[in-house]
């Protein structure tokens, strides 16, 4: 079995040899091998390439010359692996005649390579016969009554479109390099050559030359279908340069998606894509399908405790976050009725069942009192009892408009991302761009820096406005940004001037993210942060307008959860 | 002086913010005061040649932004020998990303190229270009050329900025496999590129003068060899940017007599400074010019010299003179940077060899794939030949990706390093002579 990776490569003449091709397709766990034979910045899909070759029995593999990445995979696994047979196949940017000619010439000499290493050996007649059974595939499968989204940008791996099929939306095209099938030509004199042509003449990808084709049917494309998922691959530049010209000129929701074929990004492409399907107009948020309340069924006004007032019902949302978990009783007349904030544990199930005991005992309420409850935030879908789950992109949406309608941008900074939001008069998100897989500028990086200022979290935000001297805190990284306070205290410099240095630093993160967004005003600041008084005020400064924050920030998710309950409960009655 | 200067950059820094059209002018108009600068006071601590290389290179860039029909936008492998014959000069992207470092601007235009939505893990030279020509400080030139050598950027950037800005460019093909039918493809791309050009732009070729370029060409890389040798002998104090610099040279000016001239002054001249008795680096990859532990370290220090970098001869044969296109395209595919890293490696080795350096040290830059991705392989390579060997992580524009906390441990450690090992060494030597002595 030979393994390849690119489309360009000429898997039909191998197969004509009786080789068993197989497309590498790496999901690991780890990057351990990769990064101590490449560099830690080289494009995660090479690097994943490397440590399924390592790990599984190839014969060998086929690479093309398609990207830098992967033309270093190619040195280090030539030098790794010198039994195999590792081959790269210098592949032409230029698909006219001239590139046509050349490729055909570099084909030969694999086939020559090949030969010599396997002992089997080519014939033209049975490549050609093997291309006449073959046929060409139609690309565009629309749907009427489903969601059609389209792929586009880098290859994209089996669990993005195992997602978008568990969501029942359809896939009306992928042009990603993956997701196309192949452009067979059958030439009968010069198979070898017709096969050449076909092969470059394919949907031309960011390495060739000839884009113009690309753009004309992106456009087309992307115009027939309710959303557009651009996916990019960590470390791997080229396709977010079309991304960022899309942007500009697509009129239909895009969501840029960005992996790195680890098995742990699957939570993460999950929550982007499920904001991304809820905040298309066509959507709604879905059902989780999970047991708990549902089928024990909301009873709604049967108990009546001390301070309830008869035949009201009540709505529960719960935000499980990284650090907190949060949640909210309302009623009917979308009233709050109590909140209550916890420390996540190290099970968010376990967290969720003493919060839930937590808030009804403070609501004076009891289990069967609670008609429908909403689970948002990283560990929505670990809470049983909750009837729905919805992401809380969406959720912070709809709270931040429950608490001031005027808002249009959101800057929500938890313990382990930061998101920025952009709403519409209705409250519905727009778009959405999130930081994670990077502590800098999160809860998380600023109780560190606590730590390392043996400051606690709570004072930390009182001690930057004391500042006088502003420090520039240049790191992006925050293990880099940690040795640089290190470095600012050695140096004796003012608590006050290296906090406001770090809120400083979080305020230019916290623009980039809201630029992508889109600087819409109102501004919103929610999340744990938005209670620290340094961070809020580098922010505004760094936007140039006030942001309104809620008495209590870090409940406007699980208030958007529970608004979500209570239309979804009027919908079922 | 120094308060004035800080003041019109700041002043213009604000404006290319505020108001990027209005902001190229003074921008401009700053080089050319720069030019002056080096011409008139140039820096005192380094030797005569390096503040004439300086001089040069600020006269170039700033005389050419002047006249906006001049030049053509370049990457650093664009062919400039081609361009010279058209009456063009070639402004590279990555260096003019560099001046505009002068005005402390990377950080602004690197954020706002990421905002629209380019990867921040791309390399900085191009989002910070792709920033300041988005954004509307720089205005288009007429035409732009780049090659597929020697990194994933350079036809995404290019072809980008046509998008965006409507600057048409022509992308040259360069193949991975050094034979001839690559040589045939890459020369009748170059041939196509050349005639496409002078209608378009309505200049006249002459295939004469390309000969005379590539003969003057030959020439100073014979003259760079020769500087390199004697760079080994000599302190010849200069800076990390004195590299770029010189880089700047061998890729933009190639072929023109002054820079032969300079390059033959700079070999007279160095003959005139002392022994040379520090340690001898060949540095692999960029340099941040503005990262202070390294300028501590490395400029104009009587301790540690540089001696040559891959980025400066990337390519070491001779042109044949006869067949100018066939001789560029084979110049191009014979670039270290082509083609496998074994070939690199070998072309390092044979360059450590003739060289003969105490240490290598590798910078890998922020992005840049293609140089980080085999980092790895050459420093085994390296200890093979029982030559030290650094691999340094930051960035070569952008600050905030060079962490000097991280690279001072490093360097400082490395260098330690090579310290001892070479009193270790004289040691051996000393107890051999006594040895012999004794007998």
């Amino acid at each position: 079995m030979l393994g390849y990776i690119c489309k360009y490569a000429p898997v039909e003449v191998l197969e004509s040899m009786g080789v068993s091709m197989k497309r590498i397709e790496p999901s690991v766990t780890s990057f351990n091998q990769a990064d101590v034979l490449m560099h830690p910045n080289v494009c995660s899909f090479a690097k994943g390439v490397l440590e399924d070759v390592l790990e599984n029995d190839y014969e060998g593999v086929l690479l093309t010359t398609c990207c830098d990445s992967i033309r270093r995979l190619y040195d280090v696994l030539k030098q790794k692996l010198p039994d195999k047979f590792i081959y790269i196949l210098d592949t032409p940017r230029i698909n006219k005649d001239a590139g046509i000619a050349l490729y055909e010439s570099r084909i030969r000499a694999m086939i020559k390579a090949y030969e010599e290493f396997s002992g089997k050996t080519f014939s033209e007649e049975k490549l050609g016969e093997l291309l006449k059974e073959r046929e060409d595939q139609e690309n565009l499968h629309q749907k009427k009554h489903a969601v059609n989204i389209g792929i586009l940008g880098a290859r994209a791996d089996e669990s993005m479109k195992s997602i978008l099929e568990e969501k029942g939306v359809n896939v009306a095209f992928d042009l990603t390099c993956t997701g196309l099938a192949r452009k067979l030509l059958y030439e009968k004199d010069a198979p070898l050559t017709g096969y050449t042509r076909g092969l470059l003449g394919q949907f031309p990808c960011m390495r060739m030359e000839e884009a113009a084709n690309r753009d004309r049917l992106i456009r087309t494309y992307a115009d027939s279908v309710d959303g557009v998922l651009y996916h990019t691959v960590q470390f791997c530049d080229n396709y977010s340069y079309e991304y960022a010209w899309l942007k500009e000129i697509l009129q239909k929701p895009m969501l840029l998606l960005e992996t790195d074929n680890t098995k742990q990004s699957y939570g993460q492409i999950l929550t982007r894509i499920e904001a991304f399907l809820e905040s298309l107009p066509k959507n709604k948020p879905h059902k989780t399908g999970q047991t708990g309340a549902k089928d024990g069924g909301p009873v709604i006004g049967k108990k009546a405790g001390k301070n309830k007032e008869e035949n009201k019902m009540y709505v529960l949302g719960i935000d499980s976050g990284s650090t907190s978990t949060n949640a909210v009783i309302m009623d009917e007349n979308r009233k709050l009725i109590s909140f209550s904030v916890v420390r996540t544990g190290a099970k968010s199930g376990e967290s969720a069942e003493r919060i839930l005991k937590e808030i009804l005992k403070k609501a004076n309420l009891s289990r069967e009192d609670i008609s429908y409850i909403v689970s948002t935030g990283y560990g929505r879908v670990s809470i049983p009892f909750a009837d729905e789950n919805v992401t809380e992109i969406s959720c912070h949406g709809r709270g931040a408009h429950y608490f001031n309608p005027a808002v249009r941008t959101i800057l929500d900074i938890g313990g382990q991302d930061s998101k920025g939001i952009r709403l519409n008069e209705k409250g519905e998100v727009v778009d959405f761009v999130m930081n994670d897989k990077c502590a800098a500028g999160t809860g998380r990086f600023l109780e560190m820096i606590a730590r390392t200022l043996e400051v606690e979290i709570d004072e930390l935000g009182a001690i930057a406005l004391q500042s006088k001297t502003d420090i520039e805190i240049t790191s992006m990284c925050s293990v880099f940004a940690e040795s640089e306070v290190i470095s600012l205290i050695a140096n004796n410099r003012e608590k006050a001037d290296i906090a406001n240095g770090i809120c400083r630093a979080i305020a230019n993160k916290s623009y980039s993210l809201l630029k992508r967004v889109g600087m819409e005003p109102e501004f919103m600041m929610t999340g744990g942060v938005a209670k620290n008084p340094g961070v809020v005020r580098a922010v505004e400064e760094k936007i140039g307008a006030k942001l309104y924050i809620c008495p209590e920030p870090e409940i406007v998710g699980a208030v958007g959860a529970a608004l979500y309950a209570l239309e979804q409960w009027q919908n079922e009655r | 002086m120094a308060n004035v200067v800080d003041l019109y950059i700041d002043y213009v820094k604000k404006q290319a913010i505020s108001q990027p059209e209005k902001s190229w002018d003074k921008m401009v108009l700053g080089f050319q005061a720069n030019k002056l600068k080096t011409k008139l006071l140039p820096k005192k601590d380094i030797s005569k040649g390096y503040q004439k290389l300086e001089s040069m290179m600020m006269s170039f860039v700033a005389d050419a932004l002047l006249k906006e029909e001049s030049y053509v936008w370049g990457n650093i492998f664009a062919p400039c020998e081609i361009m010279e014959c058209l009456g063009l000069h070639t402004l590279s992207i990555e260096c003019l990303s560099c001046y505009l470092t002068g005005y402390h601007l990377e950080d602004y235009f690197i954020d706002f190229s990421q905002n629209s939505g380019i990867a921040p893990t791309l390399c900085s030279y191009h989002k910070t270009f792709v920033g300041a020509a988005d954004s509307g400080v720089i205005p288009n030139p007429a035409y732009a050329v780049t090659t597929s050598l020697s990194c994933d950027g350079n036809l995404n950037t290019f072809r980008y900025l046509e998008k965006k800005k409507g600057v048409p460019f022509t992308l040259l093909d360069i193949p991975y496999e050094a034979d001839e039918a690559s040589v045939e493809y890459l020369a009748d791309q170059l041939k196509e590129m050349t005639m496409k050009m002078a209608d378009r732009l309505g200049k006249k070729f002459e295939e004469d003068k390309l000969k005379e370029v590539l003969r003057i060409e030959n020439e100073t890389r014979q003259e760079l060899k020769r500087f390199f040798q004697l760079q080994k002998e000599h302190f010849y104090p200069g800076e990390l940017i004195s590299q770029l610099y010189l880089m700047m040279g061998t890729h933009l000016l190639m072929g023109r007599k002054d820079f032969l001239e300079l390059i033959r002054f700079m070999n007279e001249d160095i003959r005139t400074y002392p022994k040379f008795e520090g340690k001898r680096i060949l540095w692999v990859h960029l340099l941040p010019f503005y990262q202070e532990t390294l300028r501590s370290y490395f400029n104009s220090s009587p301790d540690y010299q540089i001696l040559a970098s891959d980025i400066i001869m990337d390519f070491g044969g001779t042109l044949d003179t006869e067949e100018p296109f066939r001789a560029l395209a084979q110049k191009l595919i014979q670039n270290i940077f082509n083609g496998s890293y074994e070939h690199k490696a070998d072309i390092l080795c044979g360059l450590a060899d003739e060289l003969k350096p105490d240490a290598v040290i590798h910078f890998c830059h922020w992005g840049c794939k293609q140089a980080s991705g085999g980092s790895i392989l050459l420093n085994e390579r390296m200890q093979e030949k029982n030559i030290p060997m650094l691999i340094l992580d930051g960035d070569g524009i952008d600050k905030r990706n060079s962490h000097d906390g991280q690279i001072k441990t490093r360097l400082e450690a490395f260098l330690e390093m090579i310290q001892t090992e070479s009193k270790k060494q004289t040691q051996i030597r000393k107890a051999e002579e006594m040895e012999g002595t004794a007998c």
